[in-house]
This record gives structure tokens, C-alpha cells and sequence, in this order.
């Protein structure tokens, strides 16, 4: 127990002026719901935390759960920078953010359904068609395909933040492979073995059945006439970024990880390599961009798919998780109509809201973002990871004349959206020996069954470790805390 | 009018370093539509492999071989015959107000229709400094256009195998005036959509018994829609509208679409590629 001369984990936190903190009120009191955490350990020292934090931090290693950044020449492999103190959720929050979650799901679903089949959203004028025909995700292919039980986006991670306004906005619906859910449960498992007494304190929802629910509602999407179907889990491979979480979902849910030459394909079905000669596979969870699934159809020079995979697909032999094309509703132009997607498909009032978004492609909003890239967050439309994202008021004069360049020269390919004021989070900061605000966003998990659906209760709340950073993506070197979601 | 065709097609391929797997699929199956009646096919290849016969993404019939033994060439062949309807190209009317195609054409509903065939893929990119080279005359007919722009592609290119391939820019092949049947094609087909004409390339066979330019193996042409007419064939490597010679395969967006060999193999030696087509006339029968 520290005793008063040390400094208690909260003793040198200083709370900054219009930052939106999640565990502090304005006048310094604790929020109710984090209560009971500081009760517990607000009065232990920095040393025990660290102590604590070391020890959680080697089961990662141990556990070899790491990630990768794309053109870091350095090292291969890092861990998830993790923080032990948690984000908690009340239930009444976590109802609005399941149902918001849900509600833009299913309508992103209908979206895709209309946009490759009577694309009547496209003819009644809401969704501009420009805007299908200049994505390189919307698939000709996939024109009057049916996928079994009507499900495209199997697996959505949409990334929300809680603004200095106190509202959940969603800043990006990740469609195509959205990753993160296996740090969801390392971070569970670490926390639980880190500060296992606290949870007897907390009535939290469990995180761990993400793998046997996914499972469950993959089987649920089997191609019809299938009594038990086999799933696999395909990867491009050990040098992928998520490799780790593709092997960790594959072993969790009891399926085998395969890459694209272990399977194959003859008289329209799919077969899995065996020792035991050729198994039949019945739905494939792909975290294999689209464009690279099936040489046959798409990119020739892939490596990475099977050949023959798309004309087994569309035979209905097999399901593809996420479905081909799901890619055209992920993009950050459409996202911008996604409001307007759940009131066409709906009739409802969007439950999240929407960060106000400039569309370049439109020459009066070109303007006013070639006017003011210094109060806008500018993103390419079609890339994941954080990458190409230019926040306007960190930028140099240099840095902003390149951006407006850039966004002159090819509009479509960016948005705009005006800098948010992400809320913050205590977080432990190494190098300054304390904890210390920091901005957070959350990536909720939604899965789409056969009349069926579910959030993950929890998700993973993401923290921009470098002070005042407002992005959060593992790739560019954020780090991850636990999230829990209390029951009612 | 109906003409009898048989047609061979056959190909070799050859793999300096030899290979343990492979996946082929072949695009080069007549397609069955209300002109062209497959009344047979054969399939060989000399790996005693299985021929399966597959559905690809765009809907046409294409024949996969898989082999897992270890090789280093494969010789497939096709043998098909069919029966060809002769139908008059000018079989439609144009419309009495030129006018009525152009409106068409802008309408919101016609552009989301044919959409997939008016969006600008690498090959079909016309490039920014030609995009004027040919605007259509809104005083006549749309058809007449498309006859025009045929007929211009035919005098701006040079018939010259071997000095284009599919990686070949659309400003070199304009610039240098010289191409094969492919670029003939994708010439045409972007300069109709940048003037908002929905088109598609098309993949297939040409009888050669005129002396027409083909490229005596597979021959390319345009699909280009007419509203009120529907898809209506234009060689514009022959200077002509496509007809009883003109057998097709399949078509798409641009060549990638519809190439008739596409291979998976495991290699690192390198490959040669051969092959010969012969399309021969059977018989004429007046019905």
C-alpha cells in the first residue's frame, strides 16, 4: 500500500481545460461508474501500477500477440501498447451504442442488396451514381448475386467517439476486414489476470464468446442445402498485419486457418488440402481484400486468393464472409450518406450520429476545404489504418500547401471533416511517469447472421499515446485499453 | 439465312522450369444467344485432367483445368460447331428526332442502367487532351455517329501486330496510329463513352474466308447500345458492323474481362504461350 509520501496513481493528473474527460467530472469528482475503481486502487502508488502494467504487458508478449506497421523498416512485429486502467461503459450509454451499431449495419446491408441488384436508392436520387461508378470496390461481378440469407457485412467494426458534446458520433464503418476484436479478449484476459479482484466489484459482460457467437452466426449464413458446413479462416499470411488475430479467431472458434494455396477449387466447389485427402468447405471467413480472392476475376497477379473461388461463390457452393463488393459502402464518401441510407431503408431516425463531412468531388465544398484545411481533418476516401489522414492545425504551412495540392488534384479522392474533440481517457504514460489524458475512440463489433444479429459487449477503445493526437489507429501507433459494459 | 461453322481452338503452354500445380480457365466457348446455336463441343487436354466447365463473373461459360501433378506444358483444345443466323444490322429504325437518342442517352435512369459499361477502366481511359478528339454530331443520329466513329477508328490505326500488348497506353496507340484488334476496340469504346454511349468489348471468333483483318486468332470488336436499337456490333478493325462471320465468346468492360487464357501456376522458370484458332465455313443452308 503506498503510503502518503509516494505518489497515489491519480496524485500529478492534471485535467486540461475543454477536453472531454470519461472518468472525471468538471469540478473533479470521480464519475459514479468509476467509483468503485478508485475506491479499490486510487490510493495504491505509481510503482504497484507499474508493477501490475509490466506484468500484463508480458502475457502479450508471451502470448505473441503482436501487430505489425506497414513501412516501419525497424521491426517486424510490435505488441499492442496496453493500458491497464479500463474504460467503463454504463448500460443505458451501451443501449444506444448497440442499437446505433445494429441499426447502421442492417441499413448498410440493404444498401448493398439495392446497389447490386434494382439500385433504386441510386435512381430515387439520394446516393449519386457517380459515386458506385467510381469505386473500385463496386464489383460488375456481384451484379444480381444473391448471397445466402441476403447478408453482405457479416462483420462490421464501426469506430465511434464520444464528443466533448457528450454525444457518440461515428466517425467510419469498417466493412471490408475490420479488425481488433482479438485485442478485445487479450485485453479482457490480461486485465483479468492483472486486477482479477476487481471484477467481483463489477457485474461487466463477458467479451470472450465473440469467437463461438461469430461461429455460431457463420454457421448460421452456410449455402443452402448444407447440414453442418465447415468453415475456414482465410489469410493472405504470416506477414499480414492481423496474422495474429486471424490465427487467434481460427483456433477460437475451432476452424482451420488456411491461406489461398491450401485451397481449392473443382467443379464450382471449394476443397481444403488435407492429410486426409480434399474437405469440402462451406463458408470461408475471408480477411483477404476483395480484389484478391480469385485471381480468375479479379487482380490476375494475386497470390494471395483461390482460383475459381468467385464462380463457386456465385454457383451458391459456397459463402464468403464478408461477402464480395461489401467494400462499396466502405468508403468515406458514403459514409457521409449513410444517415440518409438508414431513413431510405428504415424509415428511421439514425440512433448514431454522423460527423458532418465535406465531399471534395463537389466543387462549392472543394472550396471551402481548399479554404480552410486548417480546421479539417482531410482522409483519403478508400484507405484503412489511418493512413493518408492530414489533421489541419497540426500542419506546418509547407505541410498544408501540399495537402491542398494533393486534394486539387484528384477530388474524389478525399473528404473533409471538421476537427473533433475526441473525449480523453487516464491514461499511464511511460516516459512521463504518470497518468495522463489522452483521446480515445471505441471500435464496437457487429455481426449479421440469418435473422440474426449481435454487438459485441465491449469493443476496443483505442488511445492516441502521443499527446494531443487525435488518431487512434493501431497503425499509426495507438495504443488499447479494456472496455467494459456493465449489466443493467 | 443460316451458315454452319466449326471451329478449333488450340493452344500450348510450355514451362521452361516445370510445375507441380496449376489452374487454367479458358474463355473461348461460342456464347448462345438469339444469332449463334452451339451444336457441339469438345474438350481436350493432354494431362488427362478433368475439364470442368464453369460460369465466370460476368456470366459466360468458361472450361477450367486443375492439375497437381508434375508437368511442364499443357495442350488444351476446343472443338465446337455452331449455327449462325444472318440478321440484317439495320434492322431498327431510327428514331425521327435525332434529338430523342441524346436525351435518352443523359437520362438518370438510362446512365444507372448501363453503368457497369460506361465507367472508364485503364484500358478504355481516354486520355484528358483527347477527350474532344471525337464529339458526336447531335444533329444526326446516334447510329450514324457510331457508323462514323468506326469508320474514323479504321483510318486512325494501322493494322500492325506485335507492337502493342495489354500494358500498352491509349496515347501511344493514338499517337503512334498502330494496334491490333484490341486497341482498335478500346479506342472506340472510349471515345463512345466519353460522348455517354454505353459499350462493351467483345471477345470471338472471325471467319476470315473474305480477307478481312483479324488477327487470325481471336478477334475483338465493339458492342455499342443504341437506344430504341439495343446492342448493335461494330468491327472497327474491318470497317464494319459486326455479322454472320462474327462469332462471339463473351463480353465485358474491356479485354481484362475477356481474356480467353487466364492461368494460376507455380513457377519460376518462365512460360511460352501459343496458340491458333480455325474457323472454317461448313455449309450454307437456306431455310
Amino acid at each position: 500500500m503506498g503510503s502518503a509520501t509516494e505518489k497515489t496513481i491519480f496524485s500529478s493528473y492534471v485535467r486540461k481545460e475543454g477536453l472531454f474527460d470519461e472518468v472525471f467530472k468538471g469540478n473533479g469528482n470521480v464519475k459514479s461508474v468509476y467509483q468503485k475503481l478508485l475506491d479499490l486502487y486510487g490510493s495504491r502508488s505509481i510503482e504497484d501500477y507499474v508493477n501490475l502494467n509490466t506484468k500484463a504487458k508480458s502475457s502479450f508478449f508471451n502470448q505473441g500477440i503482436t501487430f505489425q506497421v506497414y513501412g516501419d523498416k525497424q521491426s517486424q512485429e510490435k505488441i499492442f501498447p496496453f493500458d491497464l486502467f479500463p474504460r467503463i461503459i454504463d448500460p443505458k450509454e451501451w443501449e444506444i451504442i448497440e442499437k446505433g451499431a445494429i441499426q447502421r449495419s442492417l441499413a448498410l446491408n440493404h444498401f448493398l442488396w439495392d446497389v447490386y441488384h434494382d439500385k433504386k436508392i441510386v435512381k430515387d436520387g439520394i446516393v449519386p451514381i457517380e459515386l458506385l461508378s467510381s469505386s473500385p470496390n463496386y464489383l460488375h461481378q456481384m451484379m444480381n448475386v444473391d448471397p445466402p440469407s441476403k447478408v453482405y457485412n457479416h462483420i462490421s467494426g464501426t469506430d465511434i467517439i464520444k464528443h466533448s458534446d457528450g454525444n457518440y458520433y461515428v466517425l467510419e464503418d469498417n466493412i471490408r476486414c475490420p479488425s481488433g476484436v482479438s485485442y478485445v479478449i487479450c485485453n479482457r484476459t490480461a486485465l483479468k489476470r492483472a486486477l482479477f479482484g476487481v471484477f467481483n466489484h463489477y457485474k461487466t459482460h463477458t467479451v470472450t464468446n465473440y469467437a463461438e457467437n461469430l461461429l455460431h452466426l457463420l454457421e448460421s449464413v452456410k449455402p443452402p442445402g448444407v447440414d453442418s458446413p465447415v468453415c475456414v479462416v482465410i489469410t493472405p499470411g504470416m506477414f499480414n498485419s492481423a496474422y495474429y488475430e486471424h490465427s487467434y479467431l481460427a483456433k477460437a472458434m475451432g476452424v482451420e486457418l488456411v491461406e489461398g494455396r491450401d485451397l481449392f477449387v473443382e467443379n464450382d466447389f471449394v476443397y481444403m488440402k488435407t492429410t486426409q485427402g480434399p474437405v469440402r468447405v462451406d463458408v470461408v471467413y475471408r480477411r483477404v481484400d476483395d480484389l484478391f480472392i480469385d485471381p480468375m476475376e479479379f487482380n490476375p497477379d494475386s497470390a494471395l486468393g483461390v482460383p475459381g473461388l468467385f464462380a463457386a461463390y456465385q454457383k451458391g457452393n459456397v459463402t464468403i464472409a464478408n461477402a464480395p463488393g461489401t467494400g462499396v459502402a466502405d468508403d468515406k464518401a458514403i459514409y457521409t450518406y449513410v444517415p440518409d441510407i438508414i431513413k431510405y431503408y428504415l424509415d428511421e431516425e439514425p440512433i448514431l450520429k454522423n460527423v458532418h463531412t465535406y465531399h471534395c468531388s463537389r466543387p462549392d465544398e472543394l472550396k471551402y476545404v481548399l479554404e480552410n484545411v486548417k480546421e479539417l481533418v482531410v482522409k483519403p476516401v478508400d484507405e484503412a489504418g489511418g493512413y493518408g489522414i492530414s489533421i489541419g492545425n497540426k500542419l506546418t504551412k509547407d505541410e498544408i500547401e501540399k495537402v491542398k495540392a494533393e486534394v486539387k488534384a484528384n477530388p474524389r479522392k478525399y473528404v473533409a471533416q471538421p476537427i473533433m474533440s475526441l473525449s480523453v481517457h487516464p491514461t499511464y504514460i511511460d516516459e512521463k511517469e504518470s497518468f495522463e489524458q489522452r483521446h480515445v475512440d471505441l471500435r464496437t463489433f457487429t455481426v449479421l447472421g440469418h435473422d440474426q444479429q449481435f454487438v459485441l459487449k465491449g469493443g476496443l477503445t483505442r488511445v492516441a499515446l502521443k499527446e494531443g493526437n487525435l488518431i487512434v489507429n493501431s497503425s499509426q501507433g495507438g495504443g488499447s485499453k479494456d472496455t467494459w459494459v456493465l449489466k443493467q | 439465312m443460316f451458315y454452319e461453322y466449326e471451329i478449333d481452338y488450340d493452344t500450348q503452354n510450355s514451362y521452361e522450369k516445370g510445375l507441380n500445380e496449376a489452374f487454367w480457365q479458358f474463355l473461348v466457348v461460342p456464347e448462345e444467344n438469339d444469332t449463334q446455336e452451339l451444336t457441339y463441343w469438345h474438350f481436350e487436354n493432354d494431362l488427362g485432367e478433368r475439364n470442368s466447365v464453369s460460369i465466370n463473373g460476368l456470366g459466360f461459360r468458361t472450361v477450367q483445368v486443375r492439375s497437381k501433378k508434375e508437368i511442364d506444358h499443357i495442350k488444351f483444345n476446343a472443338h465446337f460447331k455452331l449455327i449462325k443466323k444472318e440478321v440484317n444490322p439495320f434492322d431498327f429504325e431510327l428514331p425521327l428526332d435525332s434529338k430523342e437518342d441524346y436525351d435518352q442517352l443523359r437520362s438518370l435512369d438510362f446512365r444507372i442502367d448501363h453503368e457497369p459499361f460506361l465507367r472508364n477502366t485503364r484500358l478504355t481511359h481516354l486520355p484528358e487532351k483527347y477527350a474532344t478528339i471525337f464529339p458526336f454530331d447531335e444533329n444526326v443520329s446516334l447510329f450514324e455517329n457510331l457508323q462514323a466513329l468506326n469508320q474514323w477508328v479504321f483510318n486512325k490505326i494501322f493494322f500492325k501486330p506485335g507492337v502493342t500488348d495489354v500494358h500498352t497506353h491509349m496515347e501511344e496507340i493514338i499517337e503512334k496510329r498502330h494496334g491490333v484488334c484490341q486497341d482498335f476496340t478500346h479506342l472506340f469504346c472510349a471515345i463512345a463513352k466519353k460522348n455517354g454511349v454505353p459499350t462493351r468489348y467483345v471477345s470471338g471468333y472471325l471467319h476470315q474466308g473474305n480477307g478481312f483483318f483479324g488477327d487470325s486468332q481471336m478477334h475483338a470488336w465493339v458492342e455499342a447500345f443504341v437506344p430504341n436499337a439495343g446492342w448493335i456490333g461494330f468491327d472497327p478493325t474491318n470497317n464494319l458492323l459486326a455479322n454472320h462471320n462474327h462469332i462471339k465468346v463473351c463480353h465485358g468492360k474491356d479485354y481484362t474481362d475477356c481474356a480467353p487464357l487466364k492461368g494460376v501456376v507455380y513457377t519460376l522458370g518462365k512460360n511460352e504461350t501459343k496458340y491458333s484458332v480455325l474457323v472454317k465455313a461448313a455449309q450454307q443452308q437456306q431455310q
